[in-house]
């Protein structure tokens, strides 16, 4: 492969323009959650006069980050183990096994992809009930615990792997499970990651049904926690964005982590591993 | 047959019992109110087909529905391909290119009212990008109180906040495309571009399929950015409404008109799954070329 | 509750509050003894509140011995979807803390304990009007001990008044006022405000909102005021998003020194001082602008729901948080107003220590003697959204004033069945 400096320069260039469109959010964010006690909130100004990390401190005064931010982890923890197994099986099933009903269970799962949440939110508030799960954070996890669109991601993450590698494992007489944990599983990993991914961003960021469906504080989560700011005679703009820094540094720390294995796909998975 | 006959049923039971039980039986729930006058806090006589021969007659129905069709067809085309483009930039390991991919992302999980804010401070009556027009000798632009414009920007700023979504997606997915199709292409002496529309595009076509299917799910079921753009109302006179956006308006509350609001969500459902459908049927036949 | 039957038929699982509706229960009824666990649910007052509200529990516990009251804060995002969720389920805490548009749906729907029948002899302990605005008119019944009470000045921008040639200390006393100020900034590009009228300003306007169970407020003196605005909005004196805009919208606005002028609440005061500190520098205050010589006042209240278990607790309790004593002592906290007939007699309520806070407070205590929650309880979010819908093709000149009202109306109409 060639690998001059020109075409080095121009993919910097490239990377830079989308940075420059992507990054304002969060500087935003940022900026406004370093400003000082007499700098405007509501007008830009990209470089405070006065930063401070006072106002992180003060967050943590106001809410007991710590302990929700731990049920947040427990929740979202959960989910990622329920989605990347659940949805690998069942994503595994829709690709590569041939059977009777494969397209009702694929029409289910595109149909759950449809539905608005906010159109089932009370019936669903209803069926937990039933179950007897309200305010249990068992109520938190399970409506996302196998999301469908992370089904339709792994079923198409096999549908990649070549056939022969399966053919071969058939001979050899294993049976669908293990060619699932021992051939299929690991060829995917990047698409694994990206589904850890998403469960988690998604766990971490709900907020609505979480605060639905839990009435006892001690169980509430981060995202809720952090409503808190947002006071009914008291705001201080500056609070809700260090809040939500605070929420959202976790998903940054954890992409930073993650993001080199996107690509332990099909080459260095199952070929070389 | 290589397995026995319910093993794919073990594969799928956890899955399906979880999207059965929480999504698609609520959803069966509501559908039933479709067919009465429940308000949210009671009423509820069955009244037949009423709520669809109301909708018929809605104007802000037939507003709606031009509207989200209007969004989805706009939204697809740069968010199947622009993520792609930022993938395929964003995929060499250079250095620092961990940062550059997290920054990408950011757009994802900042939140959405500060999504709003910023958009708002560039595109309002007198944000950055009228002030530069107003500069440059132009008259400043209605793009958040026209209704037309306002459903443009709206549709910039869904792109802009896939861009980084997509791209994950995308990066996974590239990572599935064979290296030696690619060596091969090059023996050939295929530059580039040749490479990207014979050996990639091809290769992805089944993560395009499903992200053109998504994008275009989401772009019918906008709702936020235009929420936030518009202040919380469907723009001016509700004339950039889209679905959501009117169902959430009716069914809103403790005074909403849920049974109205309920057969909104059963018509956006239908249109939904015929056009799922379609694609899953053109995806079927990808797999078995 | 037909709804409840309906998923309950639907729902497999047995769903066992469904069955409870709220007329048919009666666990204890509202005479009962007062003892036992209650569940007390307010809207948004944690942290900074916590304190106090600990201290009016502790302070109940120790009055009723026996009786255990849980308190739940909720956050104000979110709140109406955990209170309809709730109400579906007739799982509502046994004390909850309410404003008006949010009972009324909940009495209508059979879901609320009348107070007129089991307290009647709170009535005279709360301010008339704040008693009325709990209650459903023409159907009698009250639903609601009034908690705090909430009015406030007209905030406007000395800066700009200067910028445009005006008297700064010289606001708008009247509405034709108004409209000469707004053209007179106008010239300059300076827009005066951030929305169009909302049915209070209506009100404000002397225009008749309600009567004989129909919305009124296409009458003569509505068009009049639609009419004026729409001679603002053409001379750009509202901004263009004042036709998409709500409340908060309009104030952002403000903060951001894009408009002129903007009605707020006592407590505005301290955000400014946080969050738009330049505006803070600049700050006009003054009296509300009205025909009817009544200010416009927001209040909150807490209700029993008749599927509380405890009817006679929680009545106690709700009656107790909302004691002159109690009241008095909150207000003090924040910057907010006694519902009871004795609590603005309080002297710090009526003296002035040289403060901007201080001054907002004594006007605003003054004005709430008389002042009026225009907003007729019947007037849903949907209701608002009629409106603002309308009065938009109004300013934009697709529809003549008249024309926009009449079918803002007949909507409103419409919705209330």
């Amino acid at each position: 492969m060639k690998r001059s400096p020109v075409s080095l320069a121009l993919r910097y260039l490239g990377l830079l323009a989308v940075l420059a469109i992507s990054i304002g959010p969060f500087l935003w964010q940022f900026v406004t959650s370093v400003k000082g006690p007499g700098e405007d909130v509501f007008v830009p100004d990209f470089i405070p006069d006065d930063p401070t990390l006072a106002n992180y401190g003060a967050v943590a005064d106001v809410v007991p980050v710590w302990s929700f931010a731990l049920n947040s982890l427990g929740v979202a923890s959960v989910n990622v183990v329920t989605n990347c197994l659940g949805a690998a099986m069942a994503g595994y099933a829709l690709a590569r096994l041939r059977f009777r009903g494969r397209r009702f269970a694929a029409v289910v799962f595109a149909g759950s992809i449809l539905v608005p949440f906010e159109a089932i939110l009370i019936s669903l508030f209803l069926v937990m009930r039933g179950l007897g799960l309200t305010d249990t954070l068992t109520a938190v996890v399970l409506p996302g615990a196998i999301a469908a669109l992370n089904v339709l991601l792994l079923r198409n993450a096999f549908l990649a792997l070549p056939a022969e590698v399966e053919e071969a494992a058939i001979i050899d007489g294993a049976n669908a499970w293990q060619r699932f944990t021992r051939l299929a599983l690991p060829s995917v990993k990047g698409t694994l990651v990206v589904v850890a991914l998403f469960s988690f961003m998604f766990s971490w960021d709900d907020f609505l049904w979480p605060l639905v469906v839990l009435s006892d504080q001690e169980k509430y989560t981060l995202t809720i926690g952090l409503a808190y700011l947002q006071g009914t005679f008291v705001q201080n703009q500056r609070l809700v964005a260090a809040g939500t820094i605070i929420a959202v540094l976790p998903l940054i720390l954890l992409f930073l982590l993650l993001q080199k294995h996107f690509f332990r796909g099909v080459g260095e998975g199952a070929i070389k591993g | 047959m290589t397995h026995r006959p319910y093993t794919p049923w073990l594969f799928l039971l956890p899955g399906l019992v979880i999207c059965l039980a929480f999504t698609i039986f609520p959803f069966l729930n509501m559908i039933v109110l479709a067919f009465t006058d429940a308000s949210a806090l009671g009423g509820g006589q069955f009244t037949g087909v009423d709520n669809f021969v109301r909708m018929a007659q809605d104007p802000k129905f037939w507003v709606a529905a031009r509207n989200s069709l209007l969004y989805m067809v706009c939204v697809v085309p740069p968010l199947v391909l622009l993520p792609l483009l930022i993938a395929m930039l964003a995929q060499k390991a250079v250095p620092g290119i961990g940062i550059f991919r997290t920054a990408f992302f950011t757009p994802v999980i900042a939140s959405a009212v500060v999504v709003g804010l910023i958009w708002t401070w560039l595109l309002d009556s007198r944000g950055l990008v009228n002030n530069v027009v107003e500069a440059l000798g132009g008259t400043r632009i209605g793009f958040l109180t026209d209704s037309t414009l306002l459903l443009v920007s709206s549709m910039v700023v869904t792109v802009w906040r896939g861009l980084g979504y997509y791209m994950v997606i995308y990066l996974a997915a590239l990572a599935n495309v064979p290296k030696d199709l690619h060596e091969a292409a090059m023996v050939d002496g295929a530059g580039p571009v040749r490479r990207f529309w014979s050996v990639t595009v091809p290769a992805l076509r089944p993560t395009m399929v499903l992200i053109a299917a998504l994008s275009a799910v989401n772009g019918f079921r906008v709702f936020s950015e235009i929420y936030l753009l518009s202040g919380g109302t469907g723009g001016p006179g509700g004339a950039s409404t889209t679905m959501v956006l009117l169902i959430q308006s009716v069914g809103r509350g403790l005074t909403g008109e849920v049974g109205y609001a309920s057969a909104l969500s059963l018509v956006l459902f239908v249109v939904l799954l015929g056009l799922l459908l379609v694609t899953l049927k053109l995806n079927r036949r990808e797999d078995q070329l | 509750m037909k709804r409840r039957t309906f998923l309950a038929g639907m729902v497999a699982v047995p769903v066992a509050g469904c069955g409870l509706s709220g007329t048919s229960n009666s666990g204890s009824s509202a005479g009962g003894q007062v003892t036992g666990e209650i569940t007390f649910q307010t809207w948004s007052l944690k942290p900074k509140y916590t304190d106090y509200v600990n201290g009016v529990i502790d302070a109940f516990q120790q009055q009723h011995q026996g009786t255990t009251v849980k308190w739940v804060d909720q956050p104000a995002d979110g709140y109406l979807a955990k209170v309809m969720a709730d109400a579906s389920a007739g799982t509502l805490p046994d004390v909850i803390n309410v404003p008006p548009d949010l009972s009324f749906p909940l009495a209508k729907a059979g879901q609320l304990v009348d107070l007129d029948e089991v307290a009647r002899d709170a009535k005279p302990e709360y301010l008339e009007n704040a008693w009325q605005a709990f209650e459903i008119p023409g159907q009698g019944g009250c639903y609601g001990f009034p908690w705090y009470l909430n009015t406030g000045p007209l905030f406007y921008n000395k800066a700009l008044f200067r910028q445009a040639g005006l008297d700064p200390d010289k606001p708008p006393a009247n509405f034709d006022e108004l409209e000469q100020y707004a053209l007179k900034l106008a010239e300059k590009n300076i827009a005066i405000l951030g929305q169009t009228p909302s049915i209070a300003d209506f009100g404000l306007y002397g225009v008749k909102l309600f009567e004989n169970g129909e919305f009124t407020f296409n009458e003569p003196k509505g068009v009049e005021l639609v009419e004026s605005y729409k001679r603002m909005y053409d001379a750009g004196a509202l901004i263009p998003e004042a036709l998409t805009q709500n409340y908060t919208g309009a104030g952002t606005k403000f903060m951001a020194q894009q408009t002129a002028m903007n009605p707020g609440s006592a407590y505005d005061l301290g955000k400014f001082k946080t969050d738009a500190p330049s505006l803070y520098a600049n700050i006009g205050i003054t009296t509300p602008i009205t025909n009817t010589g009544s200010a416009n006042m927001f209040l909150h209240g807490v209700s029993v729901p008749k599927s509380s278990k405890n009817q006679a607790t929680a009545l106690a309790f709700g009656r107790f948080v909302t004691n002159a004593a109690n009241q008095v002592a909150f207000a003090k906290l924040a910057s907010i107003f006694p519902s009871t007939t004795k609590g603005g007699d309080d002297p710090y309520f009526t003296t002035e220590d040289g403060s901007d806070e201080a001054r907002v407070r004594v006007a605003a205590a003054k004005q709430l003697k008389t002042a009026v929650n225009y907003t007729p309880v019947q007037f849903s979010d949907q209701m608002r959204e009629a409106l603002l819908q309308q009065l938009a093709d109004a300013m934009l000149g697709k529809k003549s004033p008249k024309e926009a009202l009449d079918a803002a109306v007949e909507e409103c109409n419409r919705l209330l069945k």
